[in-house]
């Protein structure tokens, strides 16, 4: 395996492909029981337009069919329950989809071999059946329904949905119960045969292990497939606009005090000077220091009452757009939009803000690599986001400056944005 | 690992030195025996400590300050363990061998500023701060029987062990809250500071001698402090069956609660086979509980067993509906019956020690489950990880069964909704 320090961190990583494509990354922390595994695929609900593999057509799959496959995959064909088999073994299992991948992962101190074979065992053995396909959408179906009263979760899928016109970021992961009812056993098959091939996969694995011998169970495992490195995943490229789909929607639910977003969609790919894969750092950390806790805006309008709560920014990734939404919750929901475009148009931020917040995120970092869940979870993001270990993350936070700054500030236009209120039932 | 315990008249210092983490994590306990109408008080002064102090009168200020100092961390919340309550203050800063030299002590004078300078004029307390602390706690003492889980585990030790400290609702009273105001909040804190017991634990990779320096030039207290009180609650009488009270109130699901007292546990009891017999009587999806009421015979959404080694008791929870009380008590009390006469597998015992071993070495993955390990230590003479490993072994089954017999019906408490 070849050897990858992360700098200023004290933490290696060791790498390997394999010769089915598979990508393995191993970090060893041996002052610590726990192992954490995280088996990946670069496959979420933005990729809903392909080229199966093996054919030729781009087809279009229903929405929500990756999560749906996630929870297919605990299926097995001799009938094991992996939640038994790992609890027994004193072992914590999950898996979850979002946007852009699928994970799969377990965790626990003892036991390692075998939790380890078994997770690559059930994960690449697909076992959809008509019945369980069928029992799966009532499943699925109760969990849309329980999101749809989750006042947050609707203030963020609606706004995401009004802000785009084609790109599937739109949609939310979980589907809709329309596009849920639709799926088939086979679209399952082609979904799993495109997107679970090892060539489109990662294997993270942080905590107590031994690297070598580590490497060798997945080689052994892995060889055994025989299975040849596969080419591209053809995907679909869309030609989303600047303009937002929908300029704002007013909801009623079950809530005390009304919530609000307000969303920025972005065109990134003007800001040439800034690496992409820091853009989304910028905007975080210009939203957050207009806004955020540190702000005095946000504490005057706190203390007005005109929010009940402090405001949140969080940032979006949408290829050539990023969506900016600012939410918070707001007994006056129209004055808090009203006031936040007014403010907004001074993006100015001093460099000594900047500079603070640069040691915050300095000291995140530094906490992060204490923790293995962290570390994986550092590790995979990386390669499923940008197929690349980043390895001096600390260095990349200090080169932030405030030219950087102020050049996405002048560069950026606010124009395109869209409103989403949550208000009480009447 | 290295641990060292520092006795100083006005407070124990506990030292945990290791080289695992890059952050440094500190907690100060002030803990008393608990009253009833303090629990406001105390309560009142988590909140608003942390709030403000003279030097950053506001919540944004203190924000600003802990990102310049590498985002030092804080927090603070007020419990209760047997007799005693416990306002609990911590701090979490990145080691200065990380960041810059001196942070170490700039870091800890941040917090303890917290703690002794606290954001006060002539009167007393800052009447703004003081009134927005007062407005949120009132909030949560009327929400209070709101969550019905939260409800129904308060009603059912009133009646288990009414007027005894494990009874109180852990945000105190209304009648108690309208009697206090800032000036009178501002003496009982005078108060706390000169008579509560305090125990201020750190851990990190530590100098050990820089740390003793740094807390007795910054810790402004000296006053001699006594233990006034044993920590265990304990049962004195038993029932021979259960008392039944029921309760109706708007759910879609029933509550059940079945309450046991113990006999007096000894050590190896409270820490470890208690811990056993509940994981395989109701620990999980592999528990009797939940594999005959649940699975078999599906008479509830959730059951689980716990134990408590402080107060010696022992509660059975479930989520039924309504209807299926009775069935489910009638099962449930066979599965507690069958646990005395040991009708249960090697194996059985085997996955608890599983569990058990995995989620000790868990802990010691993380600063703050360590600590909690040596408060622990402190307060109840409980063993820390090391000798948790080896002593987790020594479960028998006899152990198993001789502590199930200790186990006595006390109270059954029936939370039914009538949607």
């Amino acid at each position: 395996m070849k050897k990858i320090p992360l700098s200023k961190v004290d933490v290696d990583v060791f790498y390997e492909k394999l010769d089915n494509g598979l990508e393995v990354y191993i970090s060893p922390k041996n002052n610590v029981n726990n192992i954490y595994v995280t088996y990946s695929t670069k496959y979420g609900s933005n990729q809903n337009d392909f080229v199966p593999i093996g054919k030729n057509k781009m087809i279009t799959v229903p929405l929500g069919i990756a999560h749906f496959l996630e929870h297919q995959l605990f299926n097995q064909e001799d009938g094991t329950d992996v939640m038994t088999f790992f609890s027994e073994r004193g072992t914590d299992v999950n898996a979850n989809t979002n946007k852009i991948k699928t994970t799969y992962l377990f965790s626990g101190p003892d036991f390692f071999e075998e939790n380890l074979k078994f997770l690559l065992e059930y994960v690449e053995k697909p076992y959809f059946t008509d019945d369980s396909v069928q029992k799966e959408k009532g499943i699925i179906e109760q969990e849309i329904k329980m999101y749809q009263d989750k006042p947050f979760t609707r203030l963020y899928e609606g706004i995401t949905y009004n802000a785009f016109h084609k790109h599937p970021i739109k949609y939310p992961v979980i589907g809709t119960i329309e596009s849920i009812n639709k799926i088939t056993k086979e679209d399952l098959y082609t979904c799993y045969n495109t997107f679970y091939h090892p060539s489109n996969m990662v294997l993270v694995i942080t905590g107590n292990v031994d690297c070598e011998k580590t490497i060798e169970i997945i080689k052994e495992h892995e060889n055994k497939r025989n299975l040849e490195k596969a080419k591209p995943i053809k995907l679909e490229t869309y030609n989303e606009e600047d303009t937002v789909a929908k300029k704002s929607e007013e909801i009623n639910l079950n809530v005390t005090i009304p919530k609000v977003a307000i969303a920025f969609k972005i065109n990134v790919e003007k800001l040439k000077k800034v690496p992409k894969t820091e853009i989304t750092t910028y905007l975080q950390m210009l939203f957050s220091l207009k806004l955020g806790v540190t702000s005095e805006f946000g504490e005057k309008l706190k203390e007005e009452r005109i929010i009940t709560t402090s405001i949140d920014s969080y940032v979006l990734d949408a290829d050539k757009h990023a969506l900016v939404i600012v939410a918070t919750e707001s007994k006056e929901p129209k004055e808090f939009i009203k006031r936040v475009k007014k403010y907004l148009v001074d993006l100015t931020i001093t460099e000594e803000e900047l500079e603070r917040r640069k040691k915050a995120y300095i000291s995140e970092a530094l906490f992060a690599s204490d923790r293995i869940i962290r570390i994986n979870h550092k590790i995979m993001n990386n390669v499923v986001k940008y197929n690349k270990l980043f390895t001096n993350d600390i260095e990349i936070i200090e080169s932030y400056n405030i030219d950087k700054m102020n050049y996405i500030i002048k560069n950026i236009n606010l124009d395109n944005y869209t409103n989403y209120i949550v208000n009480p039932l009447k | 690992m290295n641990y060292e315990k520092v006795n100083t008249i006005a407070y124990n210092l506990h030292l945990i030195k290791t080289n695992k983490f890059k952050n440094i994590k500190i907690k100060i306990n002030f803990k008393r025996k608990m009253v009833k109408e303090e629990i406001v008080y105390r309560n009142m002064l988590v909140n608003l400590l942390m709030e403000s102090t003279k030097n950053y009168p506001n919540a944004r200020l203190i924000e600003i300050a802990s990102e310049d100092m590498y985002n030092v961390g804080f927090g603070s919340n007020s419990s209760s363990s047997g007799n005693f309550h416990i306002m609990s203050f911590e701090c979490n800063f990145l080691n200065e061998k990380y960041t810059e030299e001196g942070m170490n002590e700039k870091s800890l004078q941040f917090f303890l500023d917290f703690i002794f300078n606290p954001n006060v004029d002539d009167e007393g307390f800052n009447e703004k701060a003081f009134n927005i602390s007062k407005s949120i706690l009132r909030d949560d003492i009327v929400s209070y029987d709101d969550s019905p889980g939260r409800y129904s585990n308060t009603k059912l030790l009133e009646l288990m062990v009414p007027k005894t400290p494990l009874s109180y609702n852990s945000f105190g009273y209304i009648e108690d809250l309208e009697k206090v105001n800032s000036k009178n909040l501002y003496e009982y804190y005078q108060n706390v500071l000169k008579k509560d017991l305090i125990d201020i634990f750190v851990i990190g990779d530590i100098d050990k001698n820089e740390i003793k320096k740094l807390i007795k030039d910054n810790f402004k207290i000296k006053t001699l402090k006594k233990e006034n009180s044993n920590h265990f609650l304990e049962n004195k009488k038993y029932k021979s069956r259960f008392h039944v009270v029921k309760e109706t109130k708007e759910l879609e699901q029933s509550i059940l609660l079945m309450g046991y007292k113990l006999e007096q546990m000894t050590k190896k009891e409270k820490m470890y086979v208690s811990y056993m017999y509940s994981y395989i009587l109701g620990g999980g999806p592999d528990s009797k509980l939940f594999k005959i009421v649940r699975e078999k015979n599906s008479l509830c959404y959730s059951i689980s067993a716990s134990i408590y080694g402080v107060s010696d008791l022992m509660i059975i929870r479930s989520g039924i509906n309504a209807k299926d009380a009775n069935k489910a008590i009638k099962l449930i009390k066979q599965q507690v019956k069958k646990m005395q006469k040991g009708e249960f597998d090697l194996e059985d015992i085997e996955k608890a020690r599983t569990t058990y071993l995995s989620s000790l070495k868990g802990l010691e993955d993380y600063p703050s489950s360590i600590l909690n390990m040596y408060v622990s230590k402190e307060y109840l003479d409980y063993d820390v990880a090391t000798e948790r490993l080896k002593e987790i072994e020594k479960v028998t089954k006899e152990d198993i069964i001789n502590l199930a017999k200790k186990i006595h019906p006390d109270t059954i408490f029936i939370l039914e909704g009538s949607k």
